[in-house]
């Protein structure tokens, strides 16, 4: 059962058309970014993100904006509120035939981890069950970067953020295991649902172009590579996004109707190569190795794909 | 009282230069304060730090308004209004430049009304690290040399800031080492801290408010943040190499900004503008057609 790509086979089919403009105050190298510029050269202009506040609030700082498409914000806790508020206005337009259904806008919450694993969960929870029509773009930077990197519980065993330093007590930073959010969405059986990478881009292209033929809450974690948070240098943002994936630690897969399909097995790498490049995990190697750290984090992955091949 | 303004780039180090000199002054029995100005810490980003020194205590708090000493760690800076480099400079002020030009030519080109020194920070840093990277050691180092702290205290200062952020007691001495030739090579100007003129009493004046009627503020223009030239925050710049490229478009896919386009020829072509240097393309470059050059001219020079 491997997995086929339907329509991108090959990088030169990627859209040279773009829909997220250069100029943003982001950081150079955020990955996040990388994500959500592929994602939208499958989603189109015709768009409304619906923003709860994170690091890609500061993507349209008045006056400038790097979208074709609208542009609301929210809080945290209430971006697929939002989206209701916004579906349900575009559905009243479409009723009393002032907006024509074939132009009709897609409508795409764009959060954070901190607002996807913690603070929206009950507002997503309930927009799911209600079957709300929509897309949920997660870039994943495994913390609350805008606001200076503190710990999410999307922050995985053994990284050091600001609120989780390698301390005396907790010699290996974070001690919590990221929050699988995937299982949480999936237990809801939305009809489609993906993590993507922006190192893979056309499985990242391939999922948003199936992902159109699903009316209902659709989810994309994208892997966001956060040269800021993780401390690595910004040219390192594709070799951290390519590792993550080939070490087996940011399985690419997708779920339909709640049956999941993994759309690349790694050959699995030591997860070392993965840690060894970002300073959020230099006190795991330096001054001394805290092998049992290492190797936790090695069993968790191991024990993830021995259940994938069962 | 010296009061030393730091100015960078988000990931420069800026922040913890300041720390390393307010953190050798009290060691040397100052009274110190260092504290960066809150803001967007977005890599690359420009960012501000305050270090006031006394041997009294210091009751002022908040930016420098008018500094003693101004430590520019990214001379692209200048130019751009929203980092207020030269904000309160005058002629006293000792200007320090991180440029491989001499203090002459610096002064002149970035019209910079204060008595100027430089040294290029980012080519020793580059000399003997090998990679671009932080060079907040260098800066807490030449800043302390500027405002008269001794080297010994420097070194412990930056052993202390250094371990703080969970740096290697190897990458800690090697920092130590280079931070000690800075100290040695910058040339000194006296600083000027006589009585300063108090600013004048800024009035504040209450915003007027539209009328909610008028509703709320929006961006109605297309795709706008495409005019803002992003050139000042590179400090290499890739280069591409059209005889080695095969097209294979990983460039174009991977670029966070958007600053890679597709000519018609169906080869990748960089629009420096739109590049924010963060060499990604130079990273997934699979011929090595890309190659990386480090930026010379101040900023949007393209
Ligand atoms: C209820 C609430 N608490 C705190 C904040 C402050 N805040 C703004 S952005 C942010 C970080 C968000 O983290 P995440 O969702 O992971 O996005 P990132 O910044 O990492 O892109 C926080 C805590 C807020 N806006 N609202
Ligand atoms: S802090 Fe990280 S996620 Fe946020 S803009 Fe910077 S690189 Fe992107
Ligand atoms: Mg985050």
């Amino acid at each position: 059962m491997t997995w086929e790509p339907h329509i991108f086979k090959e990088l030169h089919q990627i859209p040279r058309e773009e829909h997220v403009f250069p100029g943003t105050p982001l950081c150079a190298g955020c990955g996040g970014l990388e994500s959500l510029r592929l994602a939208s050269k499958v989603l189109g202009s015709r768009v409304v993100y619906i923003n709860a506040a994170g690091c890609f609030t500061n993507l349209a700082s008045f006056p400038f904006t790097p979208l074709d498409a609208s542009w609301l914000y929210t809080t945290m806790g209430s971006a697929p509120a939002g989206a209701q508020g916004v579906r349900d206005a575009l559905d009243v337009l479409i009723a009393k035939g002032r907006l024509p259904k074939d132009e009709d806008v897609k409508v795409v919450v764009l959060a954070g981890d901190g607002s996807t694993y913690d603070m929206a969960l009950s507002s997503t929870s309930g927009a799911i069950t209600r079957k709300l029509d929509f897309y949920y773009f997660c870039y994943d930077n495994e913390a609350y970067g805008n606001t200076g990197v503190q710990l999410s519980p999307s922050t995985p065993y053994g990284a050091r953020t600001t609120t989780s330093p390698c301390s005396v007590q907790h010699p290996a930073g974070s001690t919590q295991e990221k929050k699988d959010i995937f299982e949480i969405w999936r237990a809801h059986r939305p009809p489609y649902m993906a993590t993507v990478s922006p190192r893979f881009p056309l499985d990242l292209e391939e999922k948003f172009a199936r992902a159109a033929d699903y009316p209902g809450p659709k989810l994309f974690l994208a892997f966001a590579a956060c040269p800021t948070g993780w401390l690595f240098d910004p040219a390192y943002t594709p070799d951290v996004a390519r590792l993550a994936v080939e070490c087996g630690i940011w399985p690419l897969k997708e779920a339909i109707n709640g049956e999941v399909t993994h759309t690349y097995v790694p050959k699995r790498r030591p997860v070392e190569e993965y840690l060894k490049l970002q300073g959020r995990f230099r006190h795991l190697f330096e001054p001394a190795r805290q092998e049992e750290a290492i190797k936790h984090i090695q069993d968790r992955v191991d024990s993830y794909w021995e259940k994938v091949k069962a | 009282m010296v009061s030393i303004r730091f100015h960078g780039r988000g990931g420069q180090g800026a922040k913890t230069a300041s720390r390393i000199a307010g953190t050798a002054a009290f060691l040397e029995g100052f009274t110190a304060q260092d504290s960066p100005l809150y803001g967007a810490e977005r890599r690359g980003a420009p960012v501000s730090a305050s270090t006031r020194i006394d041997r009294k205590p210091i009751r002022e708090r908040g930016v420098i308004a008018r500094p003693d000493l101004v430590m520019i760690a990214d001379a692209s800076l200048i130019p751009d209004p929203s980092a207020r480099v030269l904000e309160g400079v005058d002629e006293r002020t000792v200007v320090f430049v991180n440029s491989p030009l001499a203090a002459d030519q610096a002064r002149a080109q970035f019209s910079i009304p204060g008595r100027v020194t430089t040294l290029d920070l980012t080519g020793i840093a580059l000399e003997h690290f090998g990679k671009r990277g932080a060079i907040s050691a260098l800066l807490g180092a030449v800043a302390g040399r500027l405002a008269g702290l001794r080297q010994g205290s420097i070194r412990e200062a930056i052993a202390r800031e250094l371990t703080d952020l969970g740096l290697a007691p190897p990458v800690i001495e090697r920092n130590q080492t280079v931070a000690a030739r800075c100290f040695e090579a910058v040339q000194p100007v006296e600083l000027d801290v006589g009585a300063r003129q108090a600013m004048a009493v800024a009035q504040l004046r209450a915003p007027t408010y539209e009328p909610p009627t008028k509703g709320t503020a929006g961006i109605t223009a297309g795709p706008n943040s495409a005019i803002r030239s992003m050139s000042g925050w590179r400090t290499f710049r890739p280069v591409l190499n059209p005889e080695l490229c095969n097209g294979c478009w990983l460039c174009f896919a991977n670029c966070p900004e958007g600053a890679i386009t597709i000519k018609p020829d169906g080869k990748p072509a960089i629009y420096y503008p739109h590049c924010k240097g963060c060499l990604d393309c130079v990273e997934v470059c699979p011929t090595d057609a890309m190659t990386v050059e480090r930026e010379t001219e101040a900023a949007n020079n393209t």
